[in-house]
């Protein structure tokens, strides 16, 4: 029995906590799906009602590649930010207070300055007659510029670059609930430092990583600005393929059917993950 | 009992004369949309006092949307002349009162039923000094990159222009360029690929010449005439010199159509064009504005430049908008 | 040993080293754009021929860019209050429910996130204009919401996985009412989760320039829009002026926060 139940504290007659979540459900419910339910239905209505839409996207090369481009810089972008951002949350999440304010100082400095700016900042910064070349030409590390932006090395950048925070964070607060005693137990058992990473940090972190990554993948799937300015045409992504099929040729049942079946696909990654981490979790016992 | 109706009577005259007021002109925002406001909203307001209100960016699914829900809250969009004509066969658009907008000056290159020309610009082949030997003098020097290496520019979108570049590169006389040989364009835009730099804004043609990050590129005259105001060490080509034009619509069921017809006239007075045209470096639609410019401004004009100039076939891009888009952008992303 | 800041050893030189070369990376951006906007060039050259402070001139002279900022910031603040309040009732039912479809219930809360942006745009424009709503400061904060609801949530509802509930119902057995446990002991202790939600919610509509330029209307424009408007046809270092303000603007905030923390803590 609960703790309200055991007290005799009346509890209303809702499943447990589904109250809280009315007011998401009707913001997302009556400003999300009724309208977006609405534009989607035009992918088999628009031009005509079928499934044509869908036969053309299927059957072209182009939306397959563009499609399969998005999922690769997401999937590479991910795994950068986790690896950049794991050793910079761990220093946080263990650093004198004065240090670390400063560290998040600087963490929500960047994210504060417009996105579109930022993104352009590194456009200047990234080209051939850029900062960085020339700076490394100057140097004699190199003697031609390295080609840094217009491909997948531009997009990682950019994209790594304001994907940080929302990796870092969340990852600070799960690395902060971390009990140090358990890594001091592990070491008084004799564990290395290697074993005690292995087989008690990591895993104590794997619902911040989680977290993160899945805020990180997603928002990498839709993301449009960045890879639009840094990346090269040979790389576009889906969120600027369906952003011309809307806005510039207008074909609007076109558009709805690619974002219909990114949906689709997401989704169900989304559910996968939730069968591996989920099961892990509730093995580990929480 | 009289007095009420007398007000409700009063009231709502005063709401229908307080809408009469205003209208919204939307265009796509920085300094160009600064100088059509300069040029064209303000004279018109204090001549009418019709308040304009300025909105924007132009986005076209925001145009069919309003159009569609029939709320529509735009009155004059400039848009991109080909995006015109094609918004005209779909039913988007207003047709002109041209009892309210003299039609008898208006160039008829830039001009239909649904449209009256904003202004018009050519592009031109334009390139950075410091960054090329030797001086380019027509498209095809373009795709040349033993004689003239380096990174090119051009217009990222599907629009008229590169298509045409690309063909009459390949020795394709400027009277047969329609109906489009696409295959042949995207053959000869492969050969110079790996060293092409796409520019999706104006602003960043003047920024991918001006550092040199790109050597050459096909520009809009108007950019180039900003660089060169600004000192910028740049080198420019009118020969085969390619026109497009934006224009003025009003979409359909626009809630504020008097006072945007007035608004059109205004816009493509000779006097109007004249003040745009000195401001922007674009070219005026009123053939009568040149009599009122400086003789210098009106020598860097388009109209200056008509030998080899070409005339991009608007008509046709709108036709075939859809399938040469979808081509275009199934080249980009191989 | 691994958590503990004093016995890493030879492990705290490295991490340290590798968190100051981010830390750089992070400052890189910010701070070439604040040198650019003193630079007297007009094309984003750098180094600059000169240095100049006309950039911040014509920022001040044109009250248009400080509107904006303002409508923006008045947007943001205003979703993030709605999004963090809705997300954090979310988050207790999420994490502490017990009905079926929880995870379902995650997953269609998490949407907004995955869908191109540009549709929602559509969508949610084409249904306000049906209601009257569109261009109005209500219809843009709600748009926003939507928006903003999964960056809320996941903070939160991981912070609050890794709270142990057994001092909430401590503090119960001790005759605390449910709510005031949560308000003065689980509220506190997931004050991360919190701060990173709100944050989170802040920018996603503070940058959000799609749904934006749906939502604007001639008195509603907000900054991204407006910077875009301004980097597809003048490229100039005014829009590097306007983003060092604010950089500065923050800067001014965080310290002005800090300084009062430590009074209050003396």
């Amino acid at each position: 029995m609960s703790v309200e139940a055991q007290q005799g504290i009346a509890t209303p007659r809702i499943p447990a906590g589904l109250g809280g979540l009315l007011p998401a459900l009707i913001l997302i419910g009556l400003f999300f799906v009724v309208p977006v339910l609405a534009l989607l239905l035009r992918s088999v209505t628009d031009p005509a009602p079928g499934l044509q839409n869908y036969a053309a996207l299927l059957g072209d090369g182009t939306y397959a590649r563009v499609f399969f481009n998005t999922f690769l810089v997401a999937f590479v972008v991910t795994i950068v930010t986790v690896l950049v951002a794991f050793p910079v949350a761990w220093m946080l999440a263990i650093m004198p207070p004065a240090f670390a304010s400063i560290l998040f100082g600087i963490i929500i400095l960047s994210m504060w300055t417009n996105l579109l700016t930022r993104t352009y900042a590194w456009m200047v910064l990234l080209q051939r007659t850029g900062v960085i070349n020339r700076a490394l030409m100057g140097a004699g590390i190199i003697d031609q510029p390295l080609p840094l932006i217009n491909n997948l090395t531009g997009v990682t950048i950019g994209m790594v670059y304001i994907m940080l925070p929302f990796m870092i964070l969340p990852l600070v607060g799960t690395l902060r609930a971390i009990d140090p005693m358990t890594l001091r137990a592990a070491a008084l058992c004799g564990a290395g430092p290697l074993a005690a990473f292995r087989r008690i940090l990591l895993p104590l972190s794997l619902p911040g990583i989680a977290a993160g990554g899945l805020m990180v993948f997603v928002m990498s799937l839709g993301y449009f600005v960045t890879p639009a300015l840094l990346g090269g045409t040979s790389n576009m992504m889906l969120a600027e393929m369906i952003a011309q099929m809307i806005q510039s040729l207008l074909n609007w049942g076109l558009g709805s059917a690619a974002a219909f079946i990114l949906l689709v696909v997401t989704m169900a990654l989304y559910a996968l993950q939730l069968r591996l981490v989920g099961a892990r979790r509730r093995a580990g016992g929480a | 009992m009289k007095l009420i109706f007398a007000g409700i009577v009063a009231g709502l005259m005063a709401t229908t004369a307080a809408k009469a007021d205003e209208m919204v002109f939307t265009s796509w925002g920085g300094t160009t949309q600064e100088a059509q406001t300069k040029s064209w909203a303000e004279p018109f307001t204090a001549g009418s006092g019709i308040k304009v209100l300025q909105d924007g960016p132009t986005d076209y699914g925001k145009l069919k949307a309003m159009v569609d829900a029939k709320n529509v809250t735009w009155d004059v969009v400039d848009v991109e002349m080909d995006f015109a004509i094609k918004a005209a066969k779909d039913g988007l658009l207003e047709p002109i009162d041209f009892a309210v907008v003299p039609k008898d000056d208006l160039d008829p290159r830039f001009s239909n039923e649904n449209a009256v020309g904003s202004f018009y610009y050519s592009f031109v082949l334009a390139w950075n000094k410091g960054a090329v030997s030797g001086e380019p003098a027509s498209w095809a020097d373009m795709f040349d990159t033993k004689k003239f290496p380096g990174k090119r520019t051009f217009y990222k979108w599907s629009a008229p222009g590169v298509i045409e570049i690309a063909l009459l590169a390949d020795g394709v006389p400027a009277d047969k360029l329609y109906p489009l040989d696409l295959d042949r364009a995207f053959k000869k835009l492969d050969t110079i690929k790996s060293d092409i730099v796409w520019w999706g804004g104006g602003a960043e043609s003047q920024q991918l010449i001006a550092s040199g990050e790109a050597a050459f590129g096909q520009l809009w005259n108007g950019r180039v005439f900003a660089l060169e105001k600004d000192g910028a060490d740049v080198g420019v080509s009118w020969n085969q010199n390619l026109t497009a034009a934006d224009v003025l619509v009003v979409p359909k069921g626009a809630k504020n159509k008097d006072a945007a017809m007035k608004f059109l006239a205004a816009a493509t007075s000779p006097t109007g064009q004249a003040k745009f045209a000195e401001a922007s470096g674009y070219a005026p639609i009123n053939t009568k504005a040149k009599a009122e410019m400086p003789a210098d401004v009106v020598k860097g004009l388009p109209d200056a430049h008509v030998d080899g100039q070409i005339n991009l076939d608007l008509n046709y891009w709108a036709e075939h908008r859809d399938e040469i888009a979808t081509r275009w952008y199934a080249w980009q992303a191989k | 040993m691994l958590l503990d800041y004093d016995r890493l050893g030879w492990l705290k030189a490295a991490l340290l080293a590798f968190t100051a070369l981010v830390a750089a990376f992070l400052l890189l951006p910010v701070v070439f754009i604040v040198l650019l906007s003193f630079g007297s060039s007009r094309w984003l050259a750098f180094p600059p021929p000169g240095w100049t402070l006309k950039w911040y001139q014509e920022l001040f002279a044109d009250p248009s860019w400080i509107e904006a900022a303002l409508t923006s910031a008045r947007i943001a603040t205003m979703t993030a209050i709605l999004a963090v309040a809705i997300g954090l009732l979310a988050s207790f039912a999420l994490v502490r429910g017990q009905f079926r479809g929880r995870e379902v219930l995650r997953g269609l809360l998490l949407t907004p996130m995955v869908l191109p942006v540009v549709v929602f745009a559509i969508a949610i424009y084409a249904f306000f204009l049906r209601l009257g709503l569109g261009g109005t400061t209500v219809g843009f904060v709600v748009a926003h919401t939507v928006l903003a609801l999964p960056f809320a949530i996941i903070p939160t509802a991981t912070a609050l996985e890794g709270f142990d509930k057994s001092i909430e119902d401590a503090a119960i057995v001790c005759g605390a009412s449910p709510l005031q446990a949560k308000l003065r002991i689980t509220l506190p202790s997931i004050r991360i989760g919190i701060f990173s939600a709100a944050i989170f919610s802040f920018l996603a509509s503070w940058d959000e320039v799609v749904v934006a330029i749906f939502m604007a209307s001639p008195t509603l424009q907000t900054l991204p829009v407006k910077i875009w408007g301004s980097l597809r046809s003048d490229l100039t270092p005014v829009i590097a002026a306007a983003s060092s303000l604010l950089v500065a603007l923050t800067l001014a905030l965080m310290i002005v926060t800090a300084l009062l923390r430590r009074k209050l803590q003396t």
